[in-house]
């Protein structure tokens, strides 16, 4: 009998642990969707258009709507970038780095700083005078303020 | 003694952030590739490829800093060797300051890169590119050097056209610009017995329209652009009347998908003196390619091209006028720095990338060429 149950039970504790897994899975996929925008708290905007905030981390754009400077921080990699990068530019972020080395390269335009880590990012948007960049939800945003992006 | 100590750490200390903070703008990159070359029949782009060639080799290093929140300056230095073209000098790319009154206005003068078509302005960027030869039509790569750049000033904007319309980018230039000493047309011309010792230059000017339509991932352009060359030496003399050249084009990017077409016309007619005769060659070429690629992986991305040239003011039937290339591309990245490709051309014509100096027994009407790179970007 011991060994019959332990033979129903190990199925069941794999099927626990794929959705124990599945479950965590979801939770870092969950947090990559949620992208949301900060901005150092001089900036005076709190809403901003999809198609500024394709511009401006694409370089053609260097203002935000009030006119003030605009300089767009980025991560160097990670969930949070990727969903960035697909969802506000329409590309892979390997394209999205041909596009700044293009610019680099041309003489056209500097590339945005780049962080390895959110926190870094974080620090350095709450500290630069018209700074904008991107985390996953779950960052905390103590020192900066977060802007939402409009159609 | 004790305040002079004081005194002179803090203007120590102040110097170094001070220091620190002006050199905190500033960003240097830079790339190096090298290339090899297999041809199944002809030597292509002057270097030895029927026997295989590691004569191909480009590096850059770009320092460029923003002074304040609208102006920025900086320089470019390149090198590259292709075959029997380039060589070890190292010159300025370009060299630029870069005033941006607002989004819609913005100005730069220098040496400065010449937008022209999708590709012009970074042709010689090997790392953005999935190709090892961008389409030989529109970007022949030995003469690449060629209205790469201006000597003068640009005037460019960006204009949003509200919700439902896309948006404008638009640039316009005035210069000067050269023929390089170590490019293909002058090689050519030297084939052709006019060994030129100073530079050809001219007068050029045009602009660039693209238009950022409201289908996500559609772009359109116009690039027009006039120029006239001369050029003269103890043996001779070239002269280029002015000339508009323009191109067309559309590119298509969503997502892993990239698709692009563009049509180049060049009408003109080369005044070329030897001695004392003048000979007259006329060129009316018609260029073309059509590009399509797709990233498999982050690290995969594969592409086919076709791209096809043809000179109409000549019988278009020899191959000598034409040149009609099928591409097949891969390109492969280590990682966000390191990548390789490896690319194979099925070229019909010897219209293009062709030298009599490197073929002396003549050409064959079609070659088969393996390109492979492997790069390297910061």
């Amino acid at each position: 009998l011991r060994r019959d149950t332990s033979e129903v039970t190990r199925p069941g504790k794999t099927r626990l642990l794929i959705l124990l897994l599945s479950f965590l899975n979801c939770g870092g996929f969950a947090a990559a969707q949620n992208v949301i925008f900060v901005v150092n708290k001089d900036v005076g905007i709190s809403e901003i258009k999809a198609s500024d905030l394709h511009a401006i981390f694409t370089g053609e754009k260097t203002r935000f709507a009030d006119g003030s400077h605009a300089v767009p921080v980025v991560l160097r990699g990670g969930p949070a970038h990727e969903v960035f990068v697909e969802r506000y530019c329409d590309e892979t972020p390997a394209e999205f780095r041909a596009q700044w080395r293009k610019a680099a390269f041309t003489g056209q335009g500097n590339m945005p700083r780049a962080f390895d880590s959110e926190s870094a990012l974080l620090r350095y948007v709450a500290e630069t005078p018209g700074a904008i960049g991107y985390v996953s939800r779950f960052s905390p945003q103590d020192n900066v303020k977060p802007v939402i992006p409009q159609k | 003694m004790i305040g002079h100590a004081r005194l002179f750490s803090f203007l120590l200390v102040f110097a170094g952030v001070a220091c620190a903070q002006d050199l905190s703008g500033i960003e240097i990159h830079g790339f190096a590739t090298q290339g090899f070359l297999f041809s199944s029949n002809n030597n292509y782009l002057t270097a030895q490829s029927s026997s295989g060639s590691l004569q191909w080799t480009d590096g850059a290093v770009s320092i460029s800093d923003s002074l304040s929140d609208s102006l920025r300056v900086g320089i470019q230095l390149h090198m590259y060797q292709l075959g029997q073209l380039g060589g070890p000098n190292i010159q300025v790319d370009w060299a630029l300051g870069d005033y941006r009154i607002n989004d819609h206005l913005g100005f730069r003068a220098g040496k400065v890169k010449t937008i022209v078509g999708l590709f012009n302005d970074s042709q010689d960027i090997d790392a953005i590119f999935l190709w090892a030869l961008l389409p030989q039509s529109c970007y022949p790569i030995d003469n690449e050097g060629f209205y790469l750049s201006h000597t003068g000033g640009d005037l460019y904007g960006y204009l949003p056209l509200g919700n439902h319309h896309g948006s404008l980018r638009y640039d316009g230039y005035l210069g000067e610009d050269y023929l390089p000493l170590d490019g293909g047309y002058v090689k050519q011309l030297a084939d052709a017995g006019l060994q030129l010792t100073n530079e050809p230059a001219g007068r050029n000017y045009g602009g660039d329209l693209r238009w950022e339509t409201p289908l996500r991932g559609l772009l359109l352009g116009y690039s027009p652009m006039v120029m006239g060359l001369d050029g003269a030496s103890p043996g001779g003399a070239l002269h280029v009347p002015s000339f508009l050249m323009t191109a067309q084009y559309a590119q298509f990017a969503r997502g892993k998908f990239y698709f692009a077409f563009e049509y180049d016309k060049v009408p003109v007619s080369e005044f070329l003196t030897i001695g004392p005769q003048t000979a007259i060659f006329p060129l009316d070429t018609r260029s073309w390619y059509g590009m399509g690629q797709y990233r498999f992986t982050k690290k995969i991305q594969g592409g086919s091209y076709y791209s096809h040239y043809v000179n109409k003011a000549m019988n278009t039937s020899l191959p000598e006028n034409y040149s009609k290339d099928w591409v097949v591309s891969g390109r492969y990245d280590f990682n966000s720095y390191f990548y390789a490709k490896l690319e194979g051309h099925f070229l019909h014509g010897t219209g293009l990338g062709y030298y009599a100096s490197t073929n002396p027994n003549g050409l064959k009407p079609n070659s088969n060429i393996l390109a492979a790179k492997i790069g390297f970007s910061f």
